[in-house]
């Protein structure tokens, strides 16, 4: 019997699949404390999914997928010893993490406008614990990204790109849950 | 300077994302009940879920880890549906 074929199957960083798996069973915890407390207020909930900026979200999730194939692309490249086409894809991946982040800024700006804030209701504290948890990993992945772009060992550029495919899946499962289901 | 190829299979995978994307846009136009939107969308994202573990996380390497996070996910998204639901 051999217990570490899978764990040796695993491409990649062991400790970023670790990060990877931690990340996903957190913000799925979040996800349905989230449902779990919408059942007290439906209506409420509905009411006030009702004042988020789909279109800016799912223009969000468009950008980090992009940035997610540039990532997955610079390790590519940088496997076949393309360094500069490798950085610039990782600069690229980065900057685009950069555009996310200002979209997501606007959609924060737009709720101080409307007087909406982390106590206005149950949904929003929800909202803005989620989100800007998530925001702040992508902060931290653009910050990675660069600095594996900067030391581009492909051992760290996968790392940088692990971490940053990471960002990208809990988006997809957040964004969801979060800005559809009504 | 020699100017590297973009590999097809992650451009294919970008692509899968991009129109993924795109019909959960459409889906939540309206045509269909909330029960069916609410099920199309999160099979769209359990969809997405997969392409981005598969072809830009490799688990394509690793088929037992990746049936362990689509039983996983798969799971959370009956959890979603269900809390949706009731």
């Amino acid at each position: 019997m051999n217990d570490s074929s899978v764990i040796d199957d695993l491409p990649g960083e062991l400790m970023m699949w670790v990060l990877v798996v931690s990340e996903l069973l957190v913000f799925g915890a979040g996800l349905l404390a989230f449902l779990g407390v919408r059942l007290t207020d439906p209506a409420g909930f509905t009411e006030a999914q009702a004042h988020l900026h789909c279109t800016g979200a799912a223009l969000n999730t468009g950008v980090l997928v992009t940035s997610g194939f540039l990532a997955a692309q610079a390790l590519h490249w940088r496997q076949a010893d393309a360094r500069l086409a490798a950085r610039l894809a990782m600069g690229a991946a980065a900057a685009l993490g950069v555009v996310f982040l200002w979209i997501k800024g606007v959609e924060y700006a737009n709720k101080a406008e409307q007087g909406i804030g982390w106590d206005t209701h149950p949904f929003f504290t929800f909202y803005y614990l989620l989100t800007g948890f998530h925001a702040a990993h992508v902060v931290a992945g653009v910050l990675l990204l660069l600095l594996v772009a900067w030391k581009d060992s492909p051992r760290n550029i996968e790392a940088g790109a692990q971490f940053w495919h990471m960002v990208d899946l809990v988006w997809v499962l957040l964004f969801p849950v979060v800005y559809l289901l009504r | 300077m020699r100017v590297p190829l973009f590999s097809m299979p992650l451009v294919k995978a970008w692509m899968n994302l991009i129109g993924l994307s795109a019909g959960s846009a459409v889906l939540t136009m309206g045509g269909l009940s909330a029960e069916m939107t609410a099920l199309a969308i999160l099979l769209i994202a359990l969809a997405k879920a997969r392409v981005i573990l598969v072809r830009y996380l490799g688990l394509d390497e690793a088929p037992g880890v990746l049936r362990g996070f689509t039983l996983v996910l798969g799971l959370f998204a009956v959890l979603v549906l269900g809390l949706y639901l009731v």
